[in-house]
């Protein structure tokens, strides 16, 4: 019975993650590499729209996940057609990531040495050759670095998204461990959660060192 | 006449404005011909780099046009620019290599960039590979190699597209001597081979005594002065053509020789005189002429010899000895065959 509970909890979260995750770096990551291309000394200047860029993502890095989670429930509702449940949850996790990825693929983007650019546009390569086989080559294991702090980070706020009925292993921490005081439901819950991002994050460190051959 | 493959008309690049205005070229004009290793050399700050990197459009001057291999490329755009660049290639004083590919990927970027087919990649890869002689590294990735290595690397990706010029902004300041050397005789070799004009930016002489054909010396973003090696090397005009000459050869006298020359007799009867010569001396076995000639006694006390691309370089220190009517008459005998003469003795010492 609590397995089982556990079983079904660890499944919504993994859903949620997984989901937002793979939808912030779909939409993120182009935002990223369009903030480090538009920078005044880079290949494609373009000093208005990096302004502009750069302001509505720290807007978007500022606001708390818990307001954001019920103002964007209108656009939650347009989009997958509910603002409840897992799969309400997926939107807001979605946004609330989409400027963190961007800034952390900026960071990974910029660390590549430029002189590497300048050789291949040296070379006439294009810019998109320049974003495809240059940069984010260039930046895997940052990228991915960056990419999992995102995740362990997805998984805290996924546990928020309970305020919505969104489930997972956070919320029924709460509901059980927290409102029906049962201890032991509340003690496996964190130690999934300890155990999930100890995994997550030992994985990533050891993806991104594998391929960085720097 | 000799065909010019680069031509600078002209050129002026300002950095900055208000306070932070730098004037880093100012009313640039060169011309470079086909085939030959241009070489252009100034201390840090000089404008160098900048000069190097208008030429593929790296950098783009406010004023002035630069042409090469007949293409305007300060008016190109676009597609019409990208398509100029493969036809330049440029190598990089840190290399700048993908440090994501290998040896084989790196040199195959550019051609993967231009859309050659991989078949054709791969032929053309292998036997670049072998030009620089990395046969054995062909899998390594950029961290596994040494300095020279990622030059040579450097190199067979900027040859990939088969240009017609070749840049070279510092590409042995980051190596050893050894391997400067090596280097220089690659970049001698497809030069030759491939009749390739090469621009060689540099801040050490000795790049240029050993490989360059002609050297601008540039100077607060102003060519200071031009011409064939050999000539600034024999007559250097500016303080700053002389500097960078004194760097690779012994030019100063010796002081031991100095003090030796200074503390001579007043009366002695002779004359302590550095000969510095350029080039084979008219054929004349010299010394025995002066010997036979001017009956003169003759003394070498110091001699240093250097070659300028096979062309002999150097002084030579004597004592010319016996009456005065004669010594004089032996040294305008050496004047008149065009050797620098300078009397060492008698003079107030300097400084
Ligand atoms: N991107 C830039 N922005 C502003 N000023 C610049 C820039 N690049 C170069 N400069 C300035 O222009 C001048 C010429 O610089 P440049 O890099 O061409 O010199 P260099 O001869 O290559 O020197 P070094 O031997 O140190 O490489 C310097 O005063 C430099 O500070
Ligand atoms: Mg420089």
């Amino acid at each position: 019975m609590v397995w089982n509970l556990l079983l079904k909890a660890l499944g919504e979260t993994l859903y949620m993650v997984g989901f937002s995750l793979v939808l912030s770096a779909f939409f993120g990551i182009p935002l990223g590499i369009i903030l480090v291309i538009t920078e005044p000394r880079h290949i494609k200047p373009a000093p208005l729209i990096h302004k502009l860029l750069s302001t509505v993502i720290n807007i978007g890095r500022s606001l708390p996940f818990i307001i954001l989670l019920v103002a964007i429930i209108p656009f939650t509702r347009l989009v997958v057609g509910t603002s409840i449940g897992t799969t309400g949850a997926i939107v807001p996790l979605t946004v609330s990531a989409i400027p963190f990825v961007a800034r952390v693929v900026e960071s990974a983007l910029l660390e590549i040495d430029r002189g590497v650019i300048e050789a291949a546009q040296a070379m006439g390569a294009t810019t998109i050759q320049i974003i495809t086989k240059v940069m984010i080559p260039e930046a895997v294991p940052g990228l991915i670095l960056g990419l999992t702090m995102v995740a362990v980070s997805l998984i805290g706020y996924s546990a928020m998204a309970g305020a919505i009925g969104g489930g997972g292993l956070g919320d029924l921490s709460i509901r059980y461990g927290y409102q029906r005081f049962r201890g032991d439901i509340m003690f496996l819950t964190v130690v999934i959660l300890v155990a999930i991002v100890q995994g997550l994050q030992s994985f990533g460190s050891w993806l991104a060192a594998r391929l960085n051959r720097r | 006449m000799p065909q010019v493959m680069i031509e600078l008309a002209n050129v002026t690049k300002i950095y900055g404005r208000g306070e932070k205005r730098v004037v880093a070229l100012d009313n640039v004009s060169l011309k470079i011909n086909k085939g030959e290793i241009f070489g252009i050399i100034g201390l840090s700050g000089a404008g160098k780099s900048t000069l190097i990197r208008c030429m593929n459009k790296l950098e783009v001057p406010q004023a002035g046009t630069i042409t090469i291999a007949g293409q305007e490329i300060t008016k190109l755009k676009g597609k019409e620019l990208r398509e100029t660049r493969r036809k330049i290639g440029m190598i990089f004083q840190h290399f700048n290599l993908l440090s994501s590919r290998t040896v084989y990927g790196n040199i195959a970027f550019p051609l993967e960039i231009a859309g050659v087919k991989r078949s054709e990649i791969k032929e053309r890869v292998l036997s670049l590979i072998e030009l620089v002689g990395l046969s054995d590294k062909i899998s390594a990735y950029p961290a596994e190699l040494s300095g020279g290595q990622k030059q040579r690397v450097g190199i067979a990706r900027a040859l990939a597209n088969n240009p017609e010029v070749l840049l070279c902004d510092e590409a042995t300041s980051a190596l050893d001597p050894e391997t400067t050397k090596s280097i220089l005789g690659l970049l001698q070799d497809v030069n030759q081979r491939f009749n390739l004009t090469i621009v060689l930016i540099t801040h050490q002489m000795n790049v240029i005594k050993d490989i360059c054909d002609t050297v601008a010396v540039i100077e607060d973003g102003r060519i200071v002065e031009q011409g064939p090696v050999v000539e600034l090397f024999a007559r250097p005009r500016t303080p700053t053509a002389r500097r960078f000459m004194k760097s690779v050869l012994p030019t100063e006298v010796p002081a031991e020789i100095k003090e030796r020359a200074l503390k001579l007799d007043k009366n002695w009867p002779g004359k302590t005189v550095r000969i510095s010569f350029i080039g084979e001396v008219a054929g004349e076995p010299v010394i025995s002429s002066l010997i036979r000639k001017f009956q003169v006694d003759v003394n070498i006390i110091y001699a240093n010899l250097d070659y300028i691309k096979n062309i002999p370089f150097g002084s030579l220190i004597i004592d010319l000895m016996g009456e005065g009517p004669k010594i004089e008459a032996a040294m305008q005998y050496l004047e008149d065959l065009g050797l620098k003469l300078e009397v060492l003795n008698g003079v107030e010492p300097t400084a």
